[in-house]
């Protein structure tokens, strides 16, 4: 079965969770595409509502939460958001690869990691097991580890770094072409992380994929990603070319979030950290920009009306400010 | 002024199906970390940096070598008489989260290291909340919004300063940061490395600060020195924008190396260094500890171990047998 890299379109995502406050949004409004075989990195800090915007890809938010409104179209499977019970559990792990936050983590201690593959396999009814063993040594060895020994390895017995080599094997065994990463590289070793990041960027480019990389770092993202989207407070504030953010941004908070990354040479006096906060669940204004009590470029206007997402080339920016000073 | 002499420690792990076995977490060191002075312990997990951290704050013993803080020698010293002296030396662990017991408010938790204090020095009880307040305004929390919250009404920036706070409540001599930022977000991250800094210039506090994230090291103080640590030995050392900008050892390249371009804004450095294997600390080396991983060993490497010293025409001190300067690291477009 050849399978080709998909495109995603998330259009108007919102996803709120039922606090005692209310219902209160952790997505808000988010409009993203996903161009077939690139790699997108969503940047983010902690509360901005990147890891709610990765698990509605699966339509895998949990209670309290629940998709409230907008629509996540996968090619070959469409609207992920109407997607119910078997469908739904199908499409997971064999369109969609799933490599989850501290992957490290999310094996069973009791079982060695080849049983945990048989067990993947039977739950997608994969007839031709042995194949499928034979894939997952094949896509271990590809990562530099050795495969047999991984396979009838408990976690406990693997470093940090191969653990993280399994995660990504058992997302792309079932050969899913859409794969997220979900902070793909936190608490690993800089030479670690590093090997991961290659590793990420070749089998990309070897099976086709289209990938989606979360992460707070945004050096990961400038690492790897074609395209850099920014969230913020559960908003989406800019998006472009990797490339293109990182040198010129837009988005105050985005110029912020660069200007705030220690580095190392340079004058140290240059860098600063933004002031403020960021914004949780419950402190997050309900109306006007989300960004606004951080601002340097805080308007009137601000206060009141959220910014729309403004597309100028392959560019789009979320700001009254920077889109007032270029439509004008 | 804290110096440590061929600081060793071997951790010993008992197994019934695998036998003993000892780890080597440090195989003797040398620091010395003036008064008001700076340094940073940088390497990957396990190479011993935390250990190494522990032993200096008093929470870890070592087993041969000696630590001496402010001309006291630490190993002829009773338990119970070293205390007085690691009191000087105040540990900021990595995660805000947990070091703060959530069940208190902020008051609560910096009264009771007061209110010790207080007893011992027959101070008042009023003594007690002007110096709680005073200590949130060092750390530039304004101490009538904070003293009454609880940690989970705090971010996490804010918790780390409660937490450093809570350090300053015995007059420390010496903070022992270890990765105090890598759970705080990144747009705050700044703003704990300018703290550290500042109460060094206002407080003449030195600051150890242990990480693994060899650029935040530059952000406590460009006096600091940095030493590199590799499975319990210290590969290089020297002043920190020496190190970071002319490594010379191996070990430290492929560390600089390892860290991500942000295309767009920097120019990749042109030798980066890539280790040969991973990381596998189980085999034991008769000769220099990176040699199986280091893409430019030479005979010598494998047969003797080298020690830290000094070569001609290289500022800092480092232990390699072939020491080469590369160049490693980013530099922003604008300098290229």
């Amino acid at each position: 079965m050849a399978k080709q890299a998909p495109g995603v379109r998330i259009d108007g995502l919102t996803v709120v969770y039922k606090t005692p406050a209310g219902e209160l949004p952790a997505v808000r409004d988010v409009t993203l595409t996903l161009e077939p075989g690139t790699i997108t990195g969503i940047v983010g800090e902690s509360g901005s509502g990147k890891s709610t915007l990765a698990l509605s890809l699966l339509n895998a938010v949990q209670p309290p939460g629940r998709i409230a409104a907008g629509s996540v179209d996968i090619d070959g499977l469409g609207d992920v958001v109407a997607l119910r019970g078997e469908n739904l559990r199908k499409a997971r792990g064999k369109h969609v690869g799933y490599v989850f936050q501290a992957a490290q983590n999310s094996l069973n201690p009791l079982k060695t990691v080849g049983k945990q593959l048989l067990d993947l396999g039977r739950s997608h009814g994969v007839d031709d097991l042995r194949g499928l063993v034979r894939e997952a040594k094949e896509l271990l060895g590809r990562m530099g580890l050795d495969g047999a020994r991984v396979l009838d390895s408990h976690q406990h017995e693997l470093s940090g770094g191969m653990r993280q080599r399994v995660g990504i094997m058992l997302a792309l065994v079932l050969n899913a072409h859409l794969v997220v990463l979900d902070e793909p590289t936190t608490a690993l070793d800089m030479i670690t992380q590093a090997n991961i990041l290659k590793i990420v960027r070749e089998v990309h480019a070897e099976r086709g994929l289209t990938t989606l990389v979360i992460t707070h770092d945004i050096g990961v993202v400038a690492e790897v990603a074609d395209r850099l989207a920014v969230m913020y407070g559960g908003r989406l504030v800019e998006q472009g070319p990797t490339r293109q953010v990182l040198g010129a941004p837009r988005h105050p908070y985005t110029r912020g979030l660069i200007k705030a990354i220690p580095r190392l040479v340079g004058d140290i006096a240059e860098a600063q950290a933004l002031p403020g906060r960021p914004p949780t669940l419950v402190t997050v204004p309900k109306e006007g920009c989300v960004f606004r009590e951080r601002c340097p470029l805080r308007m009137d206007v601000c206060d009141t009306v959220d910014p729309a997402a403004l597309a100028d080339g392959p560019r789009v920016v979320a700001c009254h400010a920077v889109n007032v000073k270029e439509h004008a | 002024m804290i110096t440590g002499t061929g600081v060793v420690k071997t951790f010993k792990q008992r197994g019934k199906v695998l036998g003993a076995r000892e780890v080597q977490a440090l195989r003797g060191v040398d620091f010395a970390i003036p008064k008001g002075g700076a340094a940073s312990f940088i390497g990957e997990s396990g190479c011993g940096k935390t250990t190494l951290g522990r032993i200096i704050a008093g929470l870890e013993t070592y087993d041969a070598g000696e630590i001496v803080i402010d001309d006291v020698a630490m190993s002829p010293l009773k338990p119970k008489r070293r205390q007085p002296h690691f009191r000087k030396i105040q540990m900021i662990h990595q995660d805000p989260y947990s070091a703060l017991n959530p069940t208190r408010t902020i008051y609560q938790t910096l009264y009771a290291p007061l209110s010790l204090r207080a007893g011992q020095t027959g101070r008042s009880s009023s003594w007690i909340e002007e110096r709680a307040a005073e200590v949130l305004t060092l750390v530039g929390l304004d101490p009538g919004t904070v003293m009454s919250r609880y940690p989970h009404q705090l971010s996490g920036g804010m918790r780390q300063r409660v937490v450093i706070a809570r350090a300053l409540t015995v007059d420390p001599e010496m903070l022992v940061a270890d990765e105090a930022v890598s759970m705080i977000d990144v747009s705050l991250r700044l703003g704990i490395l300018a703290l550290l800094k500042d109460l060094r210039e206002r407080l003449g506090v030195s600051v150890l600060f242990i990480t693994h994230d060899v650029a935040t090291a530059r952000y406590i103080g460009d006096d600091g020195e940095l030493y590199v640590i590799y499975r319990g030995q210290v590969v290089e050392r020297g002043p920190v924008d020496t190190v970071i900008a002319d490594p010379v050892h191996p070990y430290t390249q492929a560390l600089l190396s390892a860290i991500p371009v942000l295309h767009g804004l920097e120019q990749p450095g042109e030798q980066p260094v890539m280790p040969l294997e991973t990381l596998d600390d189980s085999q034991a080396d008769a000769g220099c500890l990176f040699a199986r991983r280091c893409p430019f060993r030479g005979e010598r490497c494998t047969s003797e171990r080298p020690l830290l010293h000094v070569t001609e025409g290289v500022p800092q001190e480092h232990a390699c047998f072939y020491p080469e300067r590369r160049n490693v690291i980013a530099r922003p477009m604008s300098e290229v």
